[in-house]
């Protein structure tokens, strides 16, 4: 079997690469400082050492992108971690137990959460424990946990009818045993193609909570608040809408083509499909 | 006046769900000569329409002076001028105010306007309001009438406030019968009537066809609401609305620069956009640390990139429209070197908790960079406004920083307010008030202008910007109020080209 080349999953992952040098270079180097205020420099013109130029006050446009790309990622990996971390093992229990009262009350459970918008959670969360990150973070994780429980059930119920899992329950393997030796190592591509896409929507709802101003806190610099900074300068000055909107773009895009490739790739029945090609 | 008044501009918080908020509605212009219609677009909309018993700067904005009236009222200057009273005579010793009544005035549900009315709103002020600013009438003792147009009104103390408080919501004249149902149903003497209310959208007032005085010119007023700056500006350029009240994103002025289609006055308010520090929380009980903030910040910088350098730049707690105003920017001036001088080598890590409000939002920002600067870590807070807010740093004074706008007139008192959230203590600033209100013209000018040097001297707060009162209108509006001094938004003096 030759291994082909899948466009969208290189450009998915050369995006997301790029997102993920900038978030890195980062830590080390920026431009110029991200948060430091320059009246001089106000609204100044791309070129002379500001690539992307400076937004109303006076902060390299650049610079704050790299450092956004961090909270991005930051929200992103958190996120997704609460996520996986929870969905993932009620999903499993669901899949093993699927007629049990435990199996039904996990998933109407989840029915319920799902139901409810991550923006309003968020929003909710904001104005009781105050808006942040970190409460913008756990609110998107916590809302995406159906979604893996989902998946999760819907993985295992077609794993434990596998005549592996016949030969280890008539061994006398005990469930949890299961789960980890057989269960979870079938399942897991699919749930890293979920965590992918789940990613990129955690970055839109990241940017959509700082846009409303519930999500990461000034200066701390973010895509979705430098969207919102640049709201009244639309027609003034429209490239500082710009460049935060083609980051959360490309950005969600990458994560995106990243999570659709990595199915074709990690999913057997694609993958023969592919090989008989 | 411990009462904090706010400018409920939540622009930019709500975005998501008001983008479809600007076009439609609006009323088409262009009537039959003899009936002109206007509509204005608002920030904050009233949370029912009686001002007695609901805080909220947007009631009176709306209803003061264009549904209610007053016995006086307040010019465009600052001066107080006769409205429901053709007259008024103060008595030698200032304690006792004849006013003489206009004749022929009725109210809107067709009782006359009389002697008894007046006293009835005076004592309704005692009984039935409901609001902290109502201590601002203590001062009156009794109010008795001599014949049916005229009225006494005696003070416990010679008051030098009480004519400016009655140009306020405080003096609005309610009739007997017409208190019923006061949150949607006002009954005024004034030049306009409610038509009707949109909850969420709008309010229509109508001129009062029995108004006694001159009828204005726009017989018909829409007040269009908006909870975001830039749908109330896109609603202008597609003509849904013909006035923006108050400009709450001044970088999208120049949307509005063409001068064929826009104009735009800018005037002053009484809004204060102050720099809280807590007086009574290390390290701001610390006069030194509060004199290095103050030197620490260039107000000139950080009005021209935070509100687009509209607006004036104030020292103390008293806006240039006020008589015992000083220009008191000189006091701390933009100065790092002295700064760290004062904060003796000393870093801090500090939280600056600010409602989440777009001129708090850009103000922190620049703040926090500038006290960087100097040594002092300030971590932005931005808390849900107004009740968050209002709970935290101003109910629990549970903050080092805050940046909030007080706009209420003649405010510097709230300094003398041990409790008030500022926690400034100072008995001297008290005494200085007191003998203010209660000497003569003259040294209550004089005790003002020393109480104001001593706030800016003991550096109880820094005072970042004046908000300005910026109001963009369609070509050949006139008759827009160039200062927002008032409570009111007069819509008497309106016309179109």
């Amino acid at each position: 079997m030759r291994l082909r080349v899948n466009a969208g999953l290189v450009a998915g992952a050369v995006l997301v690469g790029l997102v993920v040098l900038a978030a890195l270079v980062s830590f080390v180097w920026t431009p110029h400082d991200p948060t430091l205020v320059d009246a001089a420099g106000k609204l100044r013109d791309p070129g002379d050492g500001y690539l992307l130029g400076a937004d109303k006050f006076g902060r390299d446009t650049l610079s704050q992108l790299m450092v956004g790309a961090r909270t991005t990622l930051y929200v992103g990996i958190v996120a997704v971690g609460i996520a996986a971390l929870l969905g993932t093992p009620l999903g499993v229990i669901a899949g093993m137990t699927p007629y049990g009262w435990l199996s039904e009350l996990v998933m109407r459970v989840n029915d319920l959460v799902f139901a409810f918008p991550a923006l309003l959670l968020a929003v909710m969360l904001g104005a009781v424990y105050g808006a942040g990150t970190l409460t913008a973070m756990i609110a998107i994780g916590v809302a995406t946990v159906p979604a893996f429980a989902r998946v999760a059930r819907a993985a295992t119920l077609q794993v434990m009818v596998t005549d592996y899992i016949l030969a280890a329950r008539a061994a006398g393997r005990r469930g949890t045993a299961i789960a980890f030796r057989h269960v979870l190592p079938n399942i897991g591509s699919m749930l890293i193609v979920q965590a992918s896409v789940s990613f990129a929507i955690a970055i839109l709802a990241e940017a959509a909570l700082s846009f409303l101003g519930f999500g990461t806190r000034p200066p701390t610099p973010s895509w979705g608040r430098m969207l919102q900074e640049s709201q009244e300068l639309l027609f003034s000055t429209p490239r500082l809408a710009l460049w935060p909107g083609l980051a959360i773009a490309l950005a969600v895009l990458g994560f995106n083509l990243l999570g659709d490739g990595l199915r074709d790739h990690l999913d057997p029945k694609l993958r023969r499909i592919r090989a008989e090609r | 006046m411990r009462r904090i008044g706010i400018w409920i501009a939540v622009g930019g918080l709500l975005l998501g769900t008001t983008a479809c908020g600007g076009g439609g509605g609006g009323e088409p212009a262009g009537q039959a000569a003899g009936s002109q219609t206007l509509s204005v677009g608002f920030v904050a909309e009233p949370a029912n329409l009686d001002f007695t018993s609901t805080e909220g700067a947007a009631i009176p904005q709306a209803l003061l002076v264009n549904v209610y009236e007053g016995l006086v009222k307040l010019g465009q200057d600052g001066s107080i001028q006769p409205l429901l009273a053709e007259r008024w005579e103060v008595s030698p010793d200032r304690k006792t105010y004849t006013f003489s009544l206009r004749k022929g005035v009725t109210f809107s549900n067709g009782a006359p306007f009389t002697a008894d009315d007046v006293i009835f709103s005076f004592d309704r002020v005692k009984s039935d309001w409901k609001l902290k600013i109502k201590s601002q009438l203590d001062s009156v003792d009794r109010v008795e009438k001599d014949d049916e147009s005229t009225v006494v009104v005696t003070l416990k103390q010679p008051s030098n406030g009480f004519l400016y408080t009655l140009t306020t919501r405080l003096g609005a004249m309610f009739s007997r019968t017409g208190v019923d149902d006061l949150a949607n149903k006002p009954v005024g003497t004034g030049p306009y009537t409610l038509a009707s209310w949109k909850r969420g959208d709008s309010i229509q007032l109508n001129g009062n066809d029995a108004y006694w005085g001159a009828k204005p010119k726009v017989t018909a007023v829409t007040l269009k609401y908006f909870k975001d700056a830039t749908a109330m500006n896109n609603a202008l350029l597609t003509g849904g609305i013909d006035v923006i009240s108050s400009v709450q994103a001044p970088e999208s002025l120049r949307q509005f620069a063409d001068p064929g289609r826009f104009e735009t006055v800018e005037g002053t308010t009484n809004g204060e956009v102050v720099l809280s520090m807590n007086n009574d929380r290390a390290p701001f009980n610390d006069k030194k640390v509060r004199q290095a903030v103050r030197h620490a910040i260039d107000h000139k910088a950080l009005l021209d990139t935070a509100w687009a350098g509209r607006g004036g730049l104030i020292g103390s707690m008293v806006p240039p429209t006020d008589p015992w105003y000083e220009d008191r920017t000189g006091d701390y001036p933009y100065d790092v070197a002295k700064a760290k001088e004062l904060l003796g080598g000393k870093t801090y890590d500090v939280k600056m908790r600010i409602p989440n409000l777009p001129y708090a939002v850009a103000s922190a920002q620049v703040v926090k960079s500038q006290l960087a600067q100097v040594g002092i870590n300030a971590e932005i807070e931005p808390l849900e406004f107004p009740a968050r807010w209002l709970d935290l740093v101003f109910t629990k004074a549970d903050y080092h920083l805050s940046i909030i706008n007080h706009v209420e007139p003649h405010d510097m008192s709230i300094f003398a307010d041990k409790s008030y959230y500022f926690r400034y203590d100072n008995p001297e600033f008290g005494k200085l008030l007191t003998s203010a209100d209660q000497g003569s013209e003259q040294q209550r000018i004089d005790d003002l202008k020393k109480a104001a040097r001593m706030l800016s001297d003991d550096a109880a707060a820094d005072w970042l910007f004046l908000f300005p009162n910026l109001i963009v209108a369609k070509k050949g509006v006139t008759g827009l109020p160039k200062n927002g001094i008032a409570e009111a938004f007069d819509f008497t003096a309106l016309a179109k080209q």
